[in-house]
């Protein structure tokens, strides 16, 4: 029998990470889901030299690594798309505080599939004859590198490809749209990479924006593309992506989007920006005061809301999830 | 554009030479910001059955509330008839070759269309990599579709900073070197047709992949392209001036920039 795997977030963090941990972000967009508020819960817990494996940045990464606690990081896109140019890692990365690896978003999606499928290696063409393969942040006196994305032979047609090498991250935190006790998820709009993540990581910690019965798995079982038997725990946390968005629960909050980011810019207001959204609140409530009444309902106003009409009856509230909670701690 | 009375900004004249690329059923695929935009302009006013989707697997959707601000932006979810993936639409569709077109943006862009989105770095790189002194924003999707799309577009603003004799790094091949370098690779994709700027058009000639003006726009000449273009751009003999939007196309291209994201100065 599945059991029941809801946690805290304090505890997720505090039981699969530690300093130097590999750690991956699902599904790790720019301006979409993202298990952010666990980027948050790290730098809470001290954690540091962090290796990064975001398939795009978000502000999840542009938090950790403009906060240094991100020695390596490997990811496709780096900016923040509309809203510009990641300031955080920017500066990590300007400053070598902060090794990047780059690669193209399909690279991270195949070398995470090819980590889920145990292989060593994915063949693809693209990245090749690119910068993204003579040039290697991780091995920089390598030029034209060529262990970062070697060549290989097809042995059918003896076409040139190139090999990548995939990816198993140590830990993972996956945002989803609702988690049922066991870990069964769904995920509202694009999956991006979390369905290889979840079978290319080696823990995988669901951050839940709903938690549902379930019955409700069991009516929607083609849309569970995250089944129980792959997660290590599930973690409830209301707006998990904040500022980011969540498709059917809430829009991106584009005034914290600009003010995170021009905070992010500078060391000094890097240490005004963790004193005032990573190291202020004790609790949810306090997490959801932050935000603020005003921008949570004007983000829950969401164009996106019917998507969530199927799922609501389902839904389970605050006490009979802390019940959990403290079942899964014991 | 002395004398000439703008009734459209320069950033909707490139979308809307950018969208009168695409034809009716082509399966395309639009990178975030402009690009997006010139997409759906172009679905919007003579392609209804272009067949779009972004790089998240978003497929069937018309934005709503204005421009996305990602890929991913719920005003891109608010209408899609099916969400899937990274794997499924950057490589099911544009990396297995069934992806007609793609278009994307450039921080800087060299003669041979190869476009850099990494970094600026003061001088060259080097033998030993090093730390842009600039980050930018990494390849993200634009170089699976620089090597996957059939064609692919390239939307820049023209600045004489962004047009470079060879770009400092390759984020998204163009055509490599020129003539047939990049063939050796065997990509699927056959590489950019046209880079279109905000004072004009580009376009590679067919032996030596260099690019050439091929048109200019009713407020800009050759010898203002010339001059914001860093390597000595040539002119091909069939040069022309891009007729001017429509009232049609205007309208077409307000209706999806509904927050005025190309009519900024």
């Amino acid at each position: 029998m599945p059991q029941p795997k809801l946690i805290s977030l304090a505890a997720a963090v505090d039981r699969f990470t530690q300093n130097g941990v590999q750690y991956a972000s699902g599904a790790a967009l720019p301006i979409g889901s993202d298990a952010i508020v666990l980027g948050r819960e790290l730098l809470r817990q001290g954690r540091n030299q962090l290796h990064a494996i975001f398939h795009c940045n978000s502000q999840q990464l542009n938090l950790l690594a403009g906060a240094g606690a991100v020695d390596k990081a490997e990811c496709g896109f780096s900016g923040l798309e509309v809203f510009g140019f990641a300031n955080g890692l920017r500066r990590a990365v300007e400053t070598g505080a902060t090794q990047l690896e780059d690669y193209s978003n399909l690279a991270m999606a195949i070398r995470l599939f090819g980590g889920a499928m145990n292989w060593p290696f994915v063949p693809a063409t693209v990245n090749i004859g690119s910068d993204i393969q003579y040039r290697s942040a991780f091995s920089p006196e390598e030029y034209p590198a060529t262990s970062k994305i070697p060549m290989i032979t097809d042995p059918f047609s003896g076409r040139q490809l190139g090999a990548f090498q995939s990816l198993q991250p140590e830990v993972a935190a996956i945002h989803v749209s609702m988690a049922d006790p066991l870990g069964n998820a769904i995920m509202l709009g694009t999956e991006w990479s979390r369905f290889e993540l979840s079978r290319a990581a080696k823990k995988v910690i669901l951050v839940a924006d709903e938690i549902v019965h379930t019955d409700c798995m069991r009516q929607f079982p083609n849309l569970v593309r995250i089944p129980d038997i792959v997660v290590d725990a599930v973690v409830y946390w209301p707006f998990a992506a904040w500022p980011q968005s969540s498709p059917g629960l809430y829009d991106v909050d584009e005034d914290h989007m600009r003010s995170m980011n021009k905070a992010l810019a500078t060391e000094e207001t890097t240490q005004q920006y963790l004193k005032d959204y990573v190291f202020s609140y004790q609790s949810h409530r306090d997490y959801l005061g932050m935000i603020g009444n005003e921008t949570r309902e004007k983000i829950t106003q969401t164009e996106t809301s019917f998507l969530m009409d199927p799922y609501r009856k389902w839904i389970l509230s605050a006490d009979e999830i802390a019940k959990l909670v403290l079942e899964g701690e014991r | 554009m002395n004398s000439h009375k703008l009734e459209y900004t320069r950033q909707e004249m490139m979308a809307i030479a950018t969208g009168r690329e695409l034809r009716d059923g082509e399966l395309a695929i639009f990178g975030v910001g402009l690009s997006m935009l010139a997409g759906y302009f172009a679905q919007e006013h003579h392609a209804p059955n272009i067949r779009a989707m972004t790089e998240g697997g978003v497929y069937g959707a018309i934005p709503v509330g204005g421009l996305p601000w990602g890929i991913e932006c719920n005003r891109i979810s608010a209408n899609a008839t099916s969400f899937t993936n990274g794997v499924d639409a950057l490589g099911f569709l544009v990396a297995s070759g069934r992806c007609d077109v793609g278009i994307i943006g450039a921080a800087q862009v060299d003669k041979f269309g190869n476009v850099n989105t990494t970094g600026i770095w003061d001088g060259e790189i080097g033998e030993h990599y090093r730390a842009p002194k600039t980050r930018l924003t990494g390849a993200g999707g634009a170089n699976d579709i620089a090597c996957g799309a059939g064609r692919v577009l390239i939307m820049v603003a023209h600045e004489p900073k962004r047009f470079a004799e060879k770009v400092t790094y390759i984020s998204s091949p163009g055509y490599l070197d020129g003539g047939n370098t990049r063939e050796c690779y065997g990509f699927v994709g056959g590489g950019p047709s046209a880079i279109i700027t905000t004072l004009g058009i580009l376009r590679p000639n067919p032996d030596t992949k260099e690019f050439q003006l091929d048109a200019y726009y009713p407020f800009s000449n050759i010898e203002e392209i010339q001059s914001n273009t860093g390597w000595e751009l040539k002119v091909c003999p069939r040069v022309h001036v891009v007729p001017e939007p429509t009232v049609d196309e205007l309208k077409a291209l307000r209706k999806v920039d509904e927050t005025g994201a190309l009519r900024k100065q």
